[in-house]
Formats: C-alpha cells, structure tokens, sequence
C-alpha cells in the first residue's frame, strides 16, 4: 500500500491557488497571493516561483490569444489552469495523466471546494487561510483515495458492487429515498455503504461531492468544524452547510422524467397551506399548476433529445472533460445535455433556440408570477407528469424550494442577471469552438461566471446506521422544523436497519482478478468504472495497462472519429473500444513474445476484439 | 438483582398486507401510515423497556411477506426470541398461511425445542368491520397449535398494540427466569451473546 501511496502521490505533483488581487504593485510579494499550495512542505521560494510563473504565463498566452488557458505542458508535469476573476488555479499532474483527466480533476476540486464553501472569494473573507487550507488538503487527499491508478483517469463513482448484491435490495434503497422525498423539504438523496453509492438520485457529479463529506466522517468522527445536530434523534444525524448552484438546483428540481424542464419551475411563489404540509403521500396529486403559459414547456419530446447523435461530435473532444466536470460552475440550466454531452447535439443550433427559448421562458415566468399565482390549478400536463411517475409531486417541493431561496436571496434582479449570465455563456459556447487548439475543454466563460453565479445554500443531511449512510439535501429550514426531521428520520429508520443488515450479510465479491487479463470498463453518463485492476495487489503488474488506457483515452478524447483501437509493443497489446457513452480497454495477459514489428496476419494481438468481447460478458459488458 | 441490559430480538412474521410493518411502526413511533410499501427483506426498530426493573432493548423485526422475498428474509430468522405470528382477520387465507409461517420459522430459525419456542399470535386489523376469522376460529388454533397467546389488534386505531408486545417480551423473560432458576443470579448470563453473534455473521 505504501508503495501505491508513493505512486499516487508523485501522479498529482502540485496544486495551488493563487489570488492576483493581492498582488498589485511591484513590490508586492507573490507569496502574499499563495491562498494554498500543495506539497505544503514546499519551500516558499519554489511556491513563489512556481505560481508567479505560472500566473504570468497563462496570462501573457491568454492576452495573446484572447482566449483563456487550460493547460501547461512542462517538461515532466502537466498543470490545468483555471482563471476565475482574480484567482489563478493549477493542478499539476505527472505526464502519464491525460490532459483532459487533469482538467477534470482541477474542475472537480474548484468544484468540492464551492460545494462545501460556497464563493471561493467569500470563503477567503470569511475564513483564515489555515481553516481554508485543510479543507483543500481534505479534497487533494480525497481526489488520491481512489483505489487504483485508474480513478486518475476517469472520474468515477464508487459504486457497490451489484452483482454480489440482491437487486431488489437496491429497489429498497431506491424507495427508502422516495419515502423520505415525502417531505416536501427533502430534495433528493442517496445511500452509500462504506463509501460506496448503493442508490443514488443525485447526478453523478453530485454524488461524488456529497461522498467527500461522507468519507470525511466516516474516517474522522470526531472532527466536528460542522454544525451537527445531535437532537432527540441521536448522534447518527448530522447535517452540514453546502451549497448548489443554480443549474445543480434546477436539476434537482425538475421531475425524474423531464429533468432538462428545470428552468421552467425556477421561479414560484409556493402558496402558504403548500409549505406547512408535512407529508405527501404517493397518491396526492399536487393541486397548484402553473406555468403553462411558457412556450417551451410544451414541447417536452423536444427537450429529451440527449439521444442517438450524442456521438459523432466536435464537443466530443472537450467534452468528457466538461461534460462531467463542469458541472457546478456552468450556470446553463441544460443539465441533462451536460450530463449527457459525451459529444455535441448534432441539432446544436436547434438547441441554442430552445435554450434561449426557455431563459425567456424563465423570465416570463419571473415577472408574471404574481399573476400566476392567481391562475393556479389549471392542471398543465407537465405538472402532473412527476406524480403519474411516482414522483411524489417533486415539483412541489421543487417550487417551495425556488421561492425559498429566491425569497431569500437579493430577490427578482439577482436570479435575472443570472439568467443572462447563463444565456450569454450559451452564445460564448458557440464561439468557443474555434479555439480548439488552446481550449480543449469546457466553454471559457464557465468560470468567469462562477462568482457571478450564485451558490444556493441548501444543507446536507446525514444519517449513518454503521456503515450505511443516508445523504440528503434538504432545504435548510428541515433542520430547525423538529416535525419534518422527525418524519424524516423515523420513514426510513427501520428500512436503514434492515438495508444495513442485507448489506452486511451479503459475501464479499469474489476476487475480480482471474490473472488471464485486465480490463476497465468506463460509463461516462453513470459515471461508473468496471474494472479488475484492484490496485492493492501491488499496482506495479497493472501500471503498463493503466499507461496504456491513459493513452487511448487521450486519443479517445482527441479523435472523435476513432472507436477502436489496439496497441503493442513486444510485452504487452491492448484493445480498446468506446461508444457514446462508454469506454472499454483489455488486455490479455501473458506472453505475445512473437510479436513484433510489422503486425502479421496471425499476430495475436488482432484476436483481442474478439477475446475481449467474451471474456467480457461475464463481466456485464457487452460489446457486441 | 441489578439491572441488566440486553437485547431481545422479536420478529413478526405472516402473510403479505396483514400489517407487520404498521404493527411495528403503531408501537415504536405511535404513528400509522396507511401507505406504506412492500416491506423489501427486513427491517427492524429498537424500542427501549424497562420490564421489572431489567432494562430490556426490544429489537422488532420485521419481515416481508410476500413469497418473493423469502430468500432476503430468512437468513434472519435465527437468534430470535419470540415470534409474533400475524394474519389479518379480514383475510382468511393469512390465518390459514399461520401453520406454513411457523414451519419456515422453526425451519431457518434452527429452533431446537419448537414446543418450547414462545410464538405469540396476533389478529390484525380488528378495526375492519368484514371479518373472515372468527374470535373463536383464531383462539382454537392457538390452543391446538401449543397454547399460544392471542391477541386482536389494530395497528390503524393502536388497539392491543402495546400489550402484544409486551406479552411477547414476559413470555421471553418468563423463559429466561426458568433458566435462571437453575443457575445462581449473580452468574454471567454467557448464552445471550453468542446469540446476537450469530445474527452478525448470518
């Protein structure tokens, strides 16, 4: 293990963030700009250096080009750069990473970081820079928890392991979440056990930063920085402050179904005898409907279309980076198209329409909401859709949660400017293409607009039966209405004891590496990576494979067109192969030891496909 | 005799939708919700006792009925202390299905002495005006089948609730105070915990 640790952690050499508003003047000392730097043991002169470097570099190149940097390429260390208003961030990352898998990661701890703190700037006004620190170092530590070299590569969700498990105790946990949906305060939730997702309502990127905290207590449960609340119902609940953005809100509010219909239930006056309703039950039918006066809403087959073109992209190049990163700081309410957008819609232009369509849509709806509030109850067809679907009237809750924090935020202008920000990060989109060569990754305006972006505090709701847990935002008034947490905790105690109880009984999977080959299995829509590197039985056997999918996923993520590809050398050959979604890479093991130069017809390395295709079904990954 | 903790560990088994969950639920929380799901596997609740001054922690178990989920729900049969057998008196078939209930407990529980095993029987949903089973129906069975308590209950209007309950917990004490006649009371009372070990590893 110690010798994995060695390895991780020379994969991610530095990190740091830089705050250029510190230093102004000539005389004025980089180190006063250092916010964090990672090693902390770095000397100071190599952090000044490293970061007055690099600032000046990216932008020096970012004037030149007028367009924003992503990467630097040094020698022997990749570094991904983020600028956001006056703070400068790099990760960087040993030559073996992708490029686009240190964009991602970068992404995802700016990400983290917004997630538990709310505005980078505010936090720094708010907080030392000592108390900021650890929690960088807690999200650094997190992102180098992972099992195998391979969570470099793709950002993963871990999940249990289903094929040990019964599946309908995974219908359990899917309903042990809708229980707890009954309160109309609860948005959505998940269920982990021993830090792995057993179900999940979140998007995948959401999961992965409600798991940080999960782990963090998990491991330290003495550590309380948080407000918990350890009330009536013992020490197992706690909640702690995060903090959505709008488009991560929007998502949460719309239906199961038509989740891309988010913009439209932004804004809402919920009407009073709504909010003091405790419970739903599967059979009410919410009884106010609105909104259909928006044109946009009235075309949900429309809206759906994160289907069959998804593939064949320009996007495709930048996206698996954006598309799974970019989450939190993109204030586009198109989730759905982000959170499938492995490659472009090939209708784009189409979509920009309906994307503009539904900002007016919003606007419309903000300005008539009074009126609208008289004209409730004419039934539109959207409206009822989350309860024909089991949804338990989510839009409810949604629309008590939109005017909640609308109400308490600076009110109508503010989530207006939003509204524009997002639509013209939408037109920069466009333009963006164009810059392929400086920006392979997600639209530059994504992180000018992240402070302009408003992050919507909401709170994490934790219950831990052992080693289960249950995560829930939740709006943050549940934690102070005793009636609802107590609703809350009692629907779903006794299904929690028992979860924990199937979980714990269930075998440990058997050991996934038969020794014969390797493979990794990648879904970039679920966010889930199959694979039999185990990471423990001393990586070093599996490091030429995790090269060699480093590789392909690079050229994978450049080369849109490319699907399949092997690779050999004397030792070793790998195949793989991705779809719209997926990636799949295997490797045979043992001696190809006639294999080299110029590939002859019997070279073995040309059965791969084949072998992989049926060796992998037992795996549950079809390739046919 | 000072006061010892432990744990006892009551399940209640019967047909689907005779109302195990809401029983549960009626006597930990007080609260009955008429739509509950399936119940998937198991479940289960701690209430806190203090029974003749042991303080006892009640661990009701609850199972799902249905023939689907048998597999999920046996494995936690075993280390039970009392069985609270349930049908609905508004449903004959469940009260038939009683005799099948105590078979697959006795079965995957690996109980040793059956005749000696504390079954407590419950008919639910009394509340309901269209019975199927009759008082007397329900009272013979129990005397045929070994002299089993039993109760009319209503989850819905709490009716018997608490009182089924605590009869299972004296039928278990009461057992246990058998055996602890025999051996001195200040011992260690060992046989408790390879018990709840059993239910660990299962």
């Amino acid at each position: 293990m110690a010798g994995l640790m060695s390895l991780d952690t020379r994969r991610c050499n530095y990190f740091f963030l830089y705050d250029g508003s510190k230093v102004r003047g000539e005389g004025d000392p980089t180190r006063e700009g250092i916010c964090y730097f990672y090693p902390e043991e770095t000397p100071l002169d190599k952090q000044d250096l490293l970061c007055g470097q690099l600032a000046g570099v990216a932008r020096c190149v970012s004037e030149l080009s007028s367009s924003p940097v992503r990467t630097l390429k040094l020698r022997r260390c990749k570094f991904a750069v983020r600028m956001m208003a006056d703070f400068f961030w790099a990760l960087g990352c040993s030559m073996d990473v992708p490029t686009v898998s240190v964009c991602e990661l970068l992404d995802h701890l700016i990400d983290l970081f917004c997630f538990y703190n709310g505005s980078v700037r505010q936090s720094y006004q708010l907080n030392s820079k000592e108390s900021l620190a650890a929690q960088w170092a807690q999200y650094l530590s997190h992102m180098q928890s992972g099992p195998s070299e391979l969570c470099y590569i793709f950002r993963c969700l871990r999940t249990i392991d289903s094929t040990n498990v019964d599946p309908l105790l995974l219908l359990k946990a899917a309903l042990i979440l809708q229980a707890c949906q009954r309160c109309p305060l609860v948005l959505v939730g998940c269920i982990l056990f021993r830090g792995r997702v057993v179900s999940t309502q979140m998007s995948p990127q959401l999961t992965m930063k409600v798991m940080v905290h999960e782990s963090e207590i998990y491991t330290k449960t003495q550590k309380s920085n948080e407000a918990s609340t350890s009330s009536s119902l013992g020490g197992a609940v706690s909640s702690t402050a995060v903090f959505l953005t709008t488009s991560e809100l929007q998502y949460l509010q719309s239906a199961p179904v038509n989740k891309d219909l988010g913009s439209q239930s932004t804004p809402h006056k919920d009407d009073p005898p709504k909010k003091t309703r405790l419970s739903r039950t599967l059979s009410d039918t919410p009884s106010t409907e609105s909104e259909t006066s928006c044109p946009a809403s009235l075309q949900p087959p429309q809206k759906l279309r994160f289907s069959p073109h998804v593939s064949e992209s320009d996007d495709s190049l930048f996206s698996p980076a954006s598309s799974q990163s970019a989450d939190s700081p993109n204030p586009s309410p198109q989730p759905l198209r982000r959170l499938l957008s492995n490659g472009r819609n090939s209708n784009q232009t189409e979509e920009e329409v309906h994307e503009e369509e539904s900002y007016r849509a919003g606007f419309q709806n903000k300005e008539d909401e009074d009126r609208q509030m008289d004209s409730q109850g004419d039934g539109s067809v959207f409206e009822e859709t989350p309860c024909v679907n089991g949804g338990a009237g989510d839009g409810d809750a949604a629309r008590g949660t939109a005017f909640d924090y609308r109400g308490a935020d600076s009110g109508n202008e503010h989530s207006r400017d939003d509204r524009k920000a997002a639509g013209d990060s939408g037109v920069c989109c466009r333009k963006a293409k164009g810059h392929r060569a400086g920006t392979r990754h997600p639209p530059p305006l994504t992180f000018d607009s992240l402070e302009e972006s408003p992050l919507i505090p909401m709170t994490l709701y934790m219950h831990r039966v052992n080693g289960l847990v249950l995560a829930l935002l939740v709006e943050p008034r549940l934690t102070s209405d005793s009636a609802s947490m107590e609703e809350v905790y009692h629907s779903s105690l006794a299904s929690l004891n028992g979860l924990e109880a199937h979980l714990r009984a269930a075998p440990p999977g058997a050991p996934g590496a038969s020794g014969q080959y390797v493979f990794a299995h990648y879904d970039s829509i679920q966010s889930t990576l199959k694979t039999n590197v185990s990471g423990r039985s001393g990586g070093a056997t599996d490091h030429p494979f995790v090269r060699a999918t480093s590789l392909l996923h690079s050229h994978f993520c450049d080369t849109e067109t490319l699907q399949e590809a092997i690779i050999r050398n004397v030792s070793a050959a790998m195949y793989g192969t991705r779809s719209v979604a997926q990636e799949t890479y295997f490797q045979q093991q043992g001696s190809l030891s006639r294999n080299w130069g110029i590939p002859s017809q019997q070279d073995s390395a040309f059965s791969l496909p084949s072998k992989a295709r049926h060796r992998l079904l037992k795996h549950g990954v079809n390739l046919l | 005799m000072a006061a010892k903790k432990s744990t006892l560990k009551v399940i209640l088994l019967g047909d689907g939708g005779v109302g195990k969950s809401s029983l549960m639920n009626r006597y930990v929380t007080n609260k009955f919700d008429a739509h509950l799901f399936h119940t998937i596997g198991v479940e289960f609740l701690n209430k806190e006792l203090t029974v003749d001054g042991c303080k006892v922690t009640l661990q009701i178990w609850d199972t799902a009925g249905q023939e689907r989920f048998r597999s999920l729900r046996t494995p936690f049969y075993r280390g039970s202390d009392c069985c609270l057998l349930t049908f609905s008196v508004d449903d004959n078939q469940s009260f038939l299905n009683l005799n099948n209930w105590k078979k697959e407990f006795i079965y995957y529980a690996d109980i040793k002495e059956p005749e000696k095993f504390p079954f407590v029987v419950l008919g639910n949903k009394v509340d309901v005006t269209e019975r199927q089973v009759s008082l007397e129906d329900a009272r013979q069975w129990c005397q045929e089948n070994g002299d089993y308590p039993y109760y009319e209950t209503s989850a819905k209007d709490a009716t018997n609730v608490a009182v089924a309950f605590e009869e299972a917990v004296h039928r278990v004490l009461a057992m246990d105070d058998k055996t602890d006649y025999l051996i001195p009371t200040d011992t260690v009372k060992l046989h408790r915990k390879p018990r709840s070990a059993n239910i660990c590893c299962s």
